[in-house]
């Protein structure tokens, strides 16, 4: 069995994504990409968005998601982040 | 009433210098973990940097005031600037205290994922309330700091059982030091050598502290 993803890592796998897709990405395909419930997904997309990881834009009445440049700054760092996160029991 | 702890009296000076290190350790983590914040965005990682930067506060206020405190002792003031040095050294650790109880009680808050300002406040008024209250605060001062760091030793020894990384495991050791520390505490208002003993250990402890940081950066 897979271990739980902690909220860090599913972060990390949302902006991947993103990153993967050359910065312009659909929502239904993170979503299916990401592996997470709806629920979940809008959770986290709202949280990153006003928390400026990513940025949304609104076109013909579609959306795509492209990562912020704090987005590229927490991909580059995650293994440090998850490294003083783990030691300092910082997870949530 | 607010007693004192009794300082050797070769140790006058090298309690400053140990406690400016102190200071430039937990200003250094307190201040990397909001580096980290900037970058996560995590709630956790903002209250362990805020904590570390009160604990950071309370050393540089408690290494100030025993610099001058060793300064007048050597007899380099006349006695209307003890008269001052007095009240200042008493609003310096009352500052000291509540710097550092406020950054343990932020530190044992971020440890419960508690997401309710009300308990937080709740619990840093019981912890400044008790003391305030309490006839001895120095040692009460103590007293509520090992309490405390019992449980945030807990916290730490948990993470690790959970993660099972040499990191936790010195983390675990740094606060364990750091309880050591604060019971050898409670005693120095008695007995001179516990103080020296009490500020030995937080060294190792923040030593160890440290260690963790840099291996962290290091990895990066």
């Amino acid at each position: 069995m897979s271990k739980k993803r902690d909220k860090l890592q599913i972060i990390y796998d949302i902006l991947s994504v993103i990153k993967e897709k050359n910065g312009k990405i659909k929502p239904t395909n993170i979503l299916y990409k990401s592996n997470l419930s709806n629920q979940m997904f809008s959770e986290y997309m709202d949280e990153l968005i006003q928390k400026g990881f990513i940025v949304e834009t609104k076109a013909n009445k579609s959306k795509t998601y492209s990562l912020s440049q704090k987005g590229f700054d927490y991909l580059s760092k995650y293994q440090m982040i998850v490294e003083f996160t783990s030691s300092f029991g910082l997870g949530e | 009433m607010m007693n004192y702890a009794i300082v050797p009296h070769w140790f006058a000076g090298y309690n400053s210098i140990l406690e400016m290190l102190f200071f430039a350790i937990t200003l250094l983590v307190g201040a990397y973990a909001l580096k980290i914040y900037q970058l996560s965005g995590q709630r956790q990682h903002k209250l362990f940097g805020i904590s570390f930067l009160l604990i950071s506060a309370s050393y540089l206020i408690q290494s100030v005031l025993n610099f001058l405190s060793s300064y007048s002792m050597a007899g380099g003031c006349n006695m209307q600037t003890m008269s001052s040095m007095h009240t200042l050294n008493i609003m310096g650790i009352y500052a000291h205290i509540l710097f550092f109880i406020i950054g343990l009680v932020t530190l044992a808050y971020m440890s419960l994922r508690i997401k309710d300002l009300k308990a937080y406040f709740l619990f840093a008024a019981i912890a400044v309330g008790t003391l305030l209250a309490s006839s001895n605060k120095l040692y009460f001062f103590y007293v509520i700091s090992s309490i405390l760091l019992i449980y945030i030793s807990f916290f730490y020894l948990r993470n690790y059982l959970q993660t099972k990384k040499t990191n936790s495991l010195i983390v675990f050791i740094g606060f364990l030091f750091l309880l050591f520390a604060k019971i050898h505490f409670i005693f120095s208002v008695d007995h001179g050598a516990f103080y020296v003993v009490g500020h030995l250990l937080e060294f190792v402890a923040y030593t160890l502290i440290l260690m963790n940081l840099v291996t962290v950066i290091k990895r990066k």
